[in-house]
C-alpha cells in the first residue's frame, strides 16, 4: 500500500483518469508549469502536455464557463478554481448554467464538469483567501458538493465525481494537502451520497466536515478519557447527502454535534441539524450543538485567526454541553 | 487492542436480543468461532461465537435485554487492560452487570488503579449532577411546562411518566433521559404489573419466544381470515409411502406422510402461485419458489423451520432436509436463516389423533394448511360403501391476499395430487 499525501491522492486520481480516458483533461490559472498554486498539478504537464492540462487567463467566469462549454460537448473537464474565494466569480457559470442545463434541456444536455477548489484557515491568508463557502453550493439544486478530509477519500471521491454526469463542486481543504495515509494500490471509486464513519461511540454524534473531521477525532479521544463515548461521521458529499447514515448514528447516541470550519451562521452544519431534529426528534437528548467559525470575515493576525476558526477544544466543549458536562 | 464484542444483529428487524448466559468466563482462553453465549431473539435461541480470539476479559453484561450494537463483552491478550468501561447506561431490564463492589477489588495493580480512578471520575460526575437534583426539585415551575428533551418525552410518554414529577439534572433543570429512566426504576415495577400472584399459582415470565408468539399471533388475529375444508382419500399417498421407504437407502431419512405432503404443496403452489404469497400490507408478493413452514413443537413454545425450494427438491431431499432443521429446532440450535423466508406454512397435529383443526395464519405469509389424522372411515365407493383411510385439510386463507375460489383450485389440487400422485409430476 503506497503512502499518499492528500495533494499527491489528488493527482493520483487526475491522473490515474487521464491516463485512461482521453475526455479528461485539467484547466485552471498556472496549474501548467507552475503546478498550481497549491502544487497539486505539479508533474502533469510533462506527462500529459499542454493540451490536456490547460494554463488559463486570470478570470474564473471565462474559465468556468469553457470548462462547462467542454462538458457539454462530451469532455469530463476538470477545473480548478485557485482559491473557493474566487468561486464568486465564476458563480454566474456555475449556478445559472451547470447548474440548469441538465434540467432546461429536458435531459438532453448532461454537464459532467468537475471543478476542484481549495480553502480554509491556519495559515494567516486573510479574509479574502480563506473562506469556506461550501453551504453557498449545497443550496442550488443541479449540482453537487464533495468535501474530502483524508487522502483516500479524497482520491476516490474526485474519480467518481469526474465521472457523474452532473456539475460537481470539489471542496479541498488547504491544510489537509500535507496529510499522508496508506491508500490502496488500486483507486477504489468512492460513491458520491455515503458517509463514513471514522469511529464508533455509544454517547454522542460528531458530524464533522473537513478539516474539522480530524480536530473531531482528537476530541473524540480526549472524550474517551472522561468516559464519554463519542461517534465521528463525515458525510464527504454534501450534496446529495447520506442522511441515512446520519440520522440512524443520532437516533443510537441520542446527542449530535455538527462540525465545519464554515461560518456557524447559516452554514452546513444548519441543514444536517434540520435534517436530524426532524427525522431523530423523539430520540434526541439534548439540543444540537453547532460548531463553526464565529460571524467575522477572517482576520490576518495569526492569534486572531486562531480564536475565530473552531478547534479541537471547541469540538469537545460542545460534546461536553451534549452531555451535560462542563468542560475542565 | 482488546476487542469489544457487541449484540450482533442476526436478522433484518431485529433491535435487541436477551443474553441467556455466558458459556465462558471472565478469565477463559476464546478461539475465534467457539461458543461464546447464549442468546434469545425474537425468533429463537442460539450460541452466538466469538468473532476475536485471546481472553475473556470482561463480561459487561452478563445476562437480560440489550440493544444490538451494545458492547456485551472485552475480549483481549491476557492481562491487558479493559480500555473504557463500556457504557451501562440503558442495558435493559436491570438484569445487567452488577456495579464494581469496590471493597472487593484487587489492590496494587495499576490497571486496576486507573480502572478504578475512571469509575471513580464517572461517579463523581453522577453526584454532581444528583446534587444539581437537590437544588432543583421538580421543575414543573415553567409557565406550566416541564422542560425536557424529546426523548425524555417519549420514554415518559411510553412509559405512563408523568414529567412534572420527575426531577431534571440537565442544563437548566431539564428531564433528560437519565432521569426519566432513574425515575421509573425508582418507582418499581409494581406499578404496572397485576397483583401479586396468589399462593400455589406458578407465575412464568414470557420468555422472549412466548412474547412473539403472543405478537405475531395477536397480530395475525385482526387479518380477516376464512377457512376451507377438503378430505382427502389417502389411500394411494399411503401405498406411495410405503413403497419408498421400501425403496430408501440404507441410513438415509425415512419418508413421512408429512414430506408427501410437502412436496404435494409444493407442486400445488406452483400452480396456484396467487397462494404462495406475502402480503405486506401495501402489496402482495407472489413468490417464485416453495420455501414452506414446518411447525414444530419444542420445550417452550414453537418454531417455523422452513425448507427452502421444495419444488425443486426430491421427497428424499426434503425428508433430508425436515429431519436436519426439525432436529435442530427441537434441541435449541435453530438458526435465524432456518427461520426466515417461508413462503407457506404447514402445521399437522394428526399425530395426536386430531381428526380436524384450524391453524391461525402466519403472517405475513397469505395461507397455511392444518392437517389431521388419517382414519379409516366408511365411505361411498362407486355407489357401495367401503373402509377408506381419510384425512381432512383445513387452509386458512388471508382474504386480503386470497379470494375463496382462489383457495379452493389450489386445495382441490393438493387433493387431486395426494389421491393420483402422478398429477403432482
Amino acid at each position: 500500500m503506497p503512502e499518499l499525501s492528500y495533494r499527491e491522492a489528488v493527482r493520483d486520481a487526475l491522473s490515474r483518469a487521464m491516463r485512461e480516458d482521453e475526455d479528461v483533461f485539467i484547466m485552471g490559472e498556472d496549474i501548467a508549469e507552475m503546478g498550481g498554486s497549491m502544487g497539486v498539478t505539479q508533474g502533469m504537464v510533462d506527462e500529459f502536455g499542454p493540451e490536456r492540462v490547460r494554463n488559463t487567463p486570470i478570470s474564473e467566469m471565462a474559465l468556468a464557463g469553457t470548462a462547462i462549454g467542454a462538458a457539454m460537448q462530451g469532455m469530463r473537464p476538470v477545473a480548478e478554481i485557485m482559491y473557493e474565494d474566487f468561486l464568486t466569480l465564476a458563480t454566474e457559470q456555475i449556478v445559472n448554467q451547470a447548474a440548469k442545463h441538465r434540467y432546461m434541456s429536458g435531459g438532453q444536455l448532461t454537464v459532467p464538469v468537475t471543478f476542484r477548489t481549495q480553502g480554509g484557515a491556519g495559515w494567516s491568508p486573510g479574509a479574502q483567501h480563506a473562506q469556506q463557502l461550501e453551504s453557498w453550493f449545497v443550496h442550488i439544486p443541479g449540482l453537487k458538493v464533495v468535501f474530502a478530509s483524508t487522502p483516500t477519500d479524497v482520491r476516490g471521491l474526485l474519480w467518481s465525481s469526474i465521472y457523474d454526469d452532473n456539475p460537481v463542486i470539489f471542496f479541498e481543504h488547504r491544510t489537509l494537502y500535507g496529510l499522508k495515509e496508506d491508500v490502496p494500490d488500486e483507486l477504489e471509486p468512492i460513491p458520491l451520497g455515503k458517509a463514513r464513519t471514522h469511529r464508533q461511540g455509544e454517547d454522542v454524534t460528531v458530524i464533522a466536515t473537513g478539516r474539522l473531521v480530524h480536530e473531531a477525532l482528537a476530541a473524540a479521544e480526549e472524550a474517551e478519557q472522561e468516559g464519554v463515548s463519542v461517534e465521528v461521521v463525515d458525510p464527504r458529499t454534501l450534496q446529495p447527502l447520506d442522511e441515512d447514515a446520519l440520522i440512524s448514528s443520532v437516533k443510537k447516541t441520542n446527542r449530535c454535534v455538527v462540525a465545519h470550519e464554515a461560518v456557524t451562521r447559516g452554514g452546513f452544519g444548519a441543514e444536517v441539524a434540520a435534517v436530524i431534529q426532524y427525522s431523530a426528534f423523539d430520540w434526541l437528548d439534548a439540543p444540537i450543538e453547532r460548531v463553526g467559525a464565529k460571524f467575522s470575515p477572517l482576520p490576518f493576525a495569526p492569534v486572531m485567526e486562531e480564536f475565530v476558526v473552531p478547534h479541537q477544544a471547541d469540538v469537545l466543549d460542545a460534546i461536553y454541553r451534549t452531555v451535560g458536562r462542563n468542560a475542565n | 487492542m482488546p476487542t469489544e464484542i457487541k449484540l450482533p444483529r442476526l436478522g433484518q428487524g431485529m433491535e435487541s436480543g436477551t443474553i441467556v448466559k455466558w458459556l465462558k468466563s471472565e478469565g477463559d482462553k476464546v478461539e475465534k468461532g467457539e461458543p461464546l453465549y447464549e442468546l434469545d431473539t425474537d425468533k429463537v435461541t442460539q450460541e452466538v461465537e466469538a468473532d476475536a480470539s485471546g481472553v475473556l476479559l470482561k463480561i459487561a453484561i452478563s445476562s437480560g435485554e440489550v440493544e444490538v450494537g451494545k458492547t456485551i463483552a472485552v475480549i483481549g491478550e491476557q492481562g491487558e487492560e479493559v480500555a473504557a468501561e463500556p457504557e451501562q447506561k440503558d442495558s435493559g431490564d436491570g438484569d445487567s452487570a452488577q456495579p464494581v463492589d469496590e471493597d472487593a477489588q484487587e489492590e496494587g495493580s495499576p490497571a486496576r488503579a486507573r480502572e478504578h480512578d475512571r469509575e471513580e471520575g464517572r461517579r463523581a460526575s453522577s453526584r454532581m449532577s444528583e446534587q444539581v437534583t437537590e437544588i432543583r426539585q421538580p421543575s414543573g415551575d415553567n409557565g406550566g411546562r416541564v422542560k425536557a428533551s424529546p426523548l425524555a418525552r417519549r420514554i415518559a410518554r411510553e412509559r405512563g411518566i408523568d414529567l412534572s414529577a420527575v426531577a431534571g439534572t440537565g442544563p437548566e433543570g431539564r428531564v433528560v433521559a437519565e432521569d426519566v429512566e432513574r425515575s421509573a426504576a425508582s418507582a418499581g415495577p409494581g406499578q404496572l404489573t397485576a397483583p401479586a400472584a396468589a399462593e400455589g399459582v406458578e407465575v412464568q415470565q414470557l420468555s422472549s419466544m412466548r412474547k412473539t408468539i403472543a405478537r405475531r399471533l395477536t397480530e395475525a388475529w385482526r387479518a380477516p381470515v376464512f377457512q376451507l375444508g377438503i378430505t382427502v382419500d389417502m389411500g394411494r399417498a399411503l401405498a406411495l409411502r410405503e413403497r419408498l421407504v421400501e425403496l430408501n437407502a440404507d441410513g438415509n431419512v425415512k419418508p413421512t406422510i408429512s414430506d408427501l405432503l410437502t412436496k404435494v404443496c409444493a407442486a400445488a403452489l406452483m400452480r396456484h402461485r396467487a397462494v404462495n404469497a406475502l402480503y405486506t400490507g401495501d402489496a402482495v408478493e407472489l413468490h417464485p419458489t416453495a420455501n414452506i413452514g414446518i411447525a414444530v413443537a419444542v420445550p417452550n413454545g414453537l418454531v417455523v423451520p422452513v425448507i427452502p425450494g421444495c419444488e425443486r427438491k426430491s421427497i428424499a431431499e426434503i425428508a433430508a432436509t425436515r429431519a436436519a432443521v426439525v432436529d435442530r429446532a427441537r434441541t435449541g440450535k435453530v438458526q435465524q436463516a432456518d427461520l426466515d423466508g417461508g413462503t407457506f406454512t404447514i402445521s399437522n397435529l394428526g399425530m395426536y389423533g386430531i381428526e380436524r383443526f384450524v391453524a391461525v395464519l402466519n403472517p405475513p405469509q397469505a395461507a397455511i394448511l392444518a392437517v389431521g389424522s388419517i382414519e379409516d372411515r366408511i365411505v361411498a365407493v362407486d355407489g357401495q360403501p367401503a373402509v377408506r383411510p381419510r384425512m381432512e385439510l383445513t387452509l386458512t386463507c388471508d382474504h386480503r391476499a386470497i379470494d375463496g375460489a382462489t383457495g379452493a383450485e389450489f386445495l382441490r389440487d393438493v387433493k387431486a395430487f395426494l389421491e393420483e400422485p402422478g398429477l403432482a409430476l
